[in-house]
């Protein structure tokens, strides 16, 4: 039963997540691109967090620990530049 | 029995998580403006992964992984609010437009070029006067 809800929560993110695509797509700044693609990134990080228990393959969680910082320091640097016209 | 009870309460924190991302990118989807869009991401993204890896901790059970779980959420929640904080400020000294009717009651920025442009002022008479 678990399992059945976990798939269906897995096919619902990636839904929530093509309705992120369509802001990010249709934005008028480039900071509405940035917001959406935040919320992919973290849908993304839950979806690794699922597989991890639904393939009983605990490595999985370090694999999500990593996407995490990479996807935190990729953000800054992006805001680094559009705010100061360049990284370092 | 007891196994059955942690699914249950599981199932609850894994579908409130759901409905608060779904909330969220709805606001994305609908709300007219930068700063209304972050709003909305924000809080409704940070508190719906919270409620999921509290839904996971009670999955896995297993007290190596539930150690690894908290750290990854409290790098979510930490994380979260300072990349939208970041956001805000960058979409403000850029001067991104708000929405149709929207006013600002203390506006930082065009109070300290004011401040600046005085001061430069300031210096120009002295150098005038010397």
């Amino acid at each position: 039963m678990i399992v059945t809800v976990l798939y269906s929560l897995v096919v619902g993110l990636v839904i929530i997540s093509f309705v992120a695509i369509v802001r990010a797509y249709y934005g008028p700044t480039v900071l509405d691109r940035m917001v959406a693609m935040n919320v992919i990134t973290t849908n993304v990080v839950i979806i690794i967090l699922m597989f991890a228990y639904i393939d009983r393959s605990f490595y999985y969680i370090d694999v999500a620990f990593v996407f995490v910082i990479g996807a935190f320091i990729a953000t800054l640097c992006i805001l680094k530049l559009l705010r100061e016209g360049h990284i370092i | 029995m007891n196994k059955m009870v942690h699914h249950y309460i599981a199932i609850f924190f894994l579908f409130g998580g759901f409905f608060f991302l779904l909330v969220g990118v709805i606001g994305l989807l609908r709300l007219p403006d930068v700063y209304t869009r972050m709003h909305a991401m924000g809080k409704c993204d940070t508190l719906g992964a919270g409620l999921i890896v509290i839904a996971l901790m009670i999955l896995i059970g297993d007290i190596t992984n539930i150690t690894k779980l908290v750290l990854i959420g409290v790098m979510i929640a930490t994380i979260n609010p300072i990349i939208t904080h970041l956001i805000a400020k960058t979409a403000y000294n850029r001067g991104t437009p708000m929405a149709e009717g929207s006013f600002l009651i203390n506006d930082y920025v065009a109070s300290q070029r004011r401040r600046r442009r005085s001061r430069v002022e300031v210096a120009k008479k002295g150098d005038e006067n010397s």
